[in-house]
């Protein structure tokens, strides 16, 4: 199984959702991280990914390469659970 | 009013001397002449000139007549009296009158060296009367600065070398800036203090002419680049009906002219940038055009398209040649806009393929990679403004898009770095303080060019205060604070103990101390209502300057950290947010990596691409830059050939040698790109010099494909 990064920002209307699938999936036991955009390690992270809009979430494998990535957009909690258990 | 000869009256010996040496007596001043003893004179200075009440001057004026009574002096002149009324301010503990009755200026000896040896601060003022005049001035004015524009703290922080003021020497001006040619297309040429005054062109040449008077004038009240943008696009309307010789001939006289070395600043070229663009900007689409005699033509620029191609591939083919004896034009630099509506208009490939093979010939083309819906103005060799909403406003009347910024104030990162300790916390609110005392410097230079610029047309800064659209030339609203740093690399290597090529872990780290100083100049930027931003400093002597300090301050760490040859004194620190220039990526690796950083680095950044004497095809170059704007972040580009060039022959070949390839002559000089801009290597600085020699050229990357060399990513 893989882990998620989620990348939001203060005033963002579309964060809230993202944020949500977030939480559903860390009850789940899914490692999942989450980066403010108006925090140091937060811009950090993403500039790292080179995420330039929020909200944008990435999954990643065990070994730290992207396995897809919704950038501006907010995917589908059936899309994310799709790509994490592959 | 007691003259020193009464006072000495009585006392024999002195009469002899009297007689013999009556010339030493009088004061020497600065006006040339020279005027009896009156030690009134000291009194009124110090009246005029600090906030002494009368009874002190009084008291400091007759301490110094009788210093000079008792004293052998025979040549008074009027700054040894400066000096003696300073040290008795001194002895009384008056620091803050000392300091505004200070005289500043030059050492003789130093005055003599200047004259005979050049100065290699920067490496585009060659030496001759108007540099060493310039020298001159900027000494003084620095002084100047450091005393009365800035306050204490500032000015001990930038001469411990924790932030570098830059262009002291220039502390009148704003830093560089954006123009638009519709300015004088529309209003001619009517400057402040000019004796002619020019209607609007009717003709390119003339509007050529123009275009370089004003550059001139421009030149001599900004400290850095003069960019000009779009610039094929708003001489379109002068160009139709233009014969491909005379569109070929206005293309060379433009690039001559701004090749040659003008009047202002020392004797240096106008430096020069020039937007260009293959299509018709989308802000510029339906803005009705300006032509011949500053009126509007009656079609939008969109109708221009062809001949603003034509005049860019024009300029190109200049750019191919050389000059004279086929080296690469130094200025001006052209630089491309790579857009999303670039690959969608025609012809886009075959004018990628020429600039590519520009690129690779003589090293002049700019790639300036504007993603999404962003526009940029470039000016410099890096610093760029994004354009805003406001802006594209403002494009419906394009001579007010004008931008400038006032200052740039680098960070010594490695020295925070020192500072620390290793500790994270110290670290971070180490950025902090450093970035508070820059946000401090730009705020005492903003107030000291607005106290110019009150004096408006009469005033020291008439030409930026000039009013003809409605708004000031200057627009202040527009400006930008800029905060630059150097030797992140360092800073990370320091504190982590790696390199940012060495592990992922170094590099996120370099993102986090970026990331910090974004959000820091953002906060400031909303506290004070100006704009902060932060931008690669181009760090010519400044990579330099700090690894000396540190050297002296604090070895013996820093004698493991600086880059270069420490025994030759060609130390220096990374650039800005380079990684190691000599650490061996593949160069879209680098491209890519680096790129990283530019989304936070709003003020402009560029990727250097070495390329040594390889001259790899056009079309390796033109998948380069498509790759580049594709897959990833990075702002801008530039490829740097190398090349010799022979002061006996005056041939140019490709590649740094110590003797020429023609004529075997010893008495040769380099040609390559310092930080922004191409020039000989003989000017540049020990740092600079030092780095050239670790340039890593992307050797194992150039292959031979089908008989030609391909940069091959």
């Amino acid at each position: 199984m893989g882990s998620i990064k989620i990348f939001t920002k203060a005033h963002c209307p579309k964060c809230p959702a993202v944020k949500e699938i977030g939480t559903v999936l860390k009850k789940e036991g899914v490692p999942v991280l989450n980066y403010d955009l108006d925090t140091i390690d937060g811009l950090a992270e993403a500039s790292f990914y080179s995420i330039l809009s929020t909200p944008s979430l990435i999954i990643e494998d065990e070994r730290e390469r992207e396995v897809i990535s919704w950038r501006g957009v907010v995917p589908s909690l059936q899309e994310v659970r799709q790509y994490l258990f592959k | 009013m007691a003259t020193v000869i009464e006072m000495k009256g009585d006392q024999q010996e002195f009469k002899k001397e009297v007689e013999t040496t009556d010339m030493a007596l009088f004061v020497r001043t600065s006006d040339e002449a020279m005027y009896g003893w009156n030690r009134q004179k000291i009194v009124d200075a110090l009246i005029r000139e600090t906030y002494v009440d009368f009874d002190t001057a009084k008291e400091i004026a007759q301490e110094v007549e009788d210093l000079i009574t008792t004293s052998k002096i025979r040549m008074i002149t009027a700054p040894l009296i400066r000096e003696l009324v300073d040290t008795k301010l001194v002895e009384r503990g008056l620091e803050q009158a000392r300091k505004m009755h200070t005289r500043l200026g030059m050492p003789l000896y130093d005055v003599d060296q200047l004259i005979l040896h050049p100065n290699k601060e920067n490496a585009n003022v060659p030496h001759g009367p108007e540099a060493t005049n310039l020298t001159l001035a900027e000494r003084i004015k620095k002084e100047y600065a450091l005393l009365s524009v800035f306050s204490q703290e500032v000015a001990d922080a930038h001469m411990r070398g924790d932030i570098h003021l830059h262009d002291l020497g220039f502390i009148d001006r704003p830093y560089c800036s954006g123009q638009s040619l519709e300015y004088i297309k529309r209003f001619g040429l009517s400057l402040p203090n000019s004796i002619a005054m020019a209607k609007p062109a009717k003709h390119p040449e003339v509007l050529l002419a123009h275009m370089v008077k004003f550059a001139a004038a421009l030149q001599s009240h900004f400290a850095g680049a003069i960019g000009w943008d779009s610039i094929n696009l708003f001489f379109a309307p002068y160009l139709e009906g233009l014969s491909d010789p005379e569109l070929e001939q206005l293309a060379q006289m433009m690039i001559f002219e701004f090749s040659q070395q003008a009047v202002a600043r020392g004797g240096q070229a106008i430096f020069t940038d020039l937007n260009l663009y293959w299509e018709i900007p989308k802000h510029f689409e339906n803005v009705p055009a300006i032509g011949p005699g500053g009126e509007f033509t009656g079609k939008t620029y969109s109708d221009y398209l062809k001949e603003s191609q034509r005049f860019a591939k024009a300029l190109f083919d200049v750019y191919q040649e050389g000059d004279g004896s086929g080296r690469p034009f130094f200025f001006p630099k052209p630089l491309v806009h790579i857009t999303e509506k670039f690959f969608q208009t025609p012809g886009h490939m075959d004018f990628l393929y020429q600039i590519c093979d520009v690129a690779s010939e003589k090293g002049n083309t700019y790639f300036v990679f504007d993603r999404g819906e962003t526009a940029k103005i470039s000016e410099c060799c890096r610093l760029s403004f994004k354009l805003k909403q406001t802006d594209f406003e403002d494009a419906k009347q394009p001579w007010k898009m004008r931008y400038c910024a006032l200052q740039n104030v680098t960070l010594n990162l490695p020295r925070i770095a020192y500072l620390a300790k290793g500790e994270d916390s110290k670290l971070f609110s180490q950025i902090g303080e450093f970035v508070e005392m820059a946000v401090k410097a730009h705020l005492e230079k903003k107030l000291f060019i607005e106290k110019l610029l009150s004096l408006g047309e009469k005033g020291p800064l008439a030409l930026l205060a000039m009013d003809r659209d409605g708004s000031p030339y200057l627009r202040m609203h527009r400006a930008s604070f800029l905060v630059g740093m150097v030797g992140l690399n360092e800073l990370v290597q320091i504190h982590t103990g790696q390199e940012m090529h060495q592990s992922k872990q170094a590099f996120k780290f370099g993102l986090k101390v970026i990331a910090h100083m974004k959000l820091l100049v953002d906060k400031f930027s909303q506290r004070y209502g100006m704009h902060f931003v932060l931008e690669q400093t181009p760090a010519e002597s400044t990579a330099y300057r700090f690894a000396k300090l540190d050297l002296k301050y604090h070895s013996p760490k820093s004698g493991h950290i600086v880059k270069g040859d420490i025994s030759k004194g060609e130390v220096y620190y990374t650039n800005s947010t380079y990684l190691n220039n000599s650490a061996v990526l593949n160069p879209i690796e680098r491209v890519r990596q680096e790129g990283l950083f530019h989304p936070l680095i709003e003020a402009g950044a560029l990727t250097h691409i070495w390329l040594g004497e390889a001259r790899p095809s056009k079309s390796s170059l033109a998948h380069f830059v498509m790759k580049t704007f594709q897959l990833t972040q990075n702002d801008q580009i530039a490829f740097s050939p190398e090349f010799t060039t022979c002061n006996r022959c005056s041939r140019t070949s490709r590649s740094l040698r110590s003797s020429c390839a023609y004529c075997g002559s010893e008495d040769v000089d380099g040609i390559t790109r310092i930080t922004g801009y191409f020039t000989k290597v003989s000017s540049w600085n020990k740092g600079k010099i030092g780095e050239l020699r670790n340039r890593y050229r992307n050797q194992a990357f150039m292959e031979e494909k089908e008989g030609r060399l391909a940069l091959e990513v």
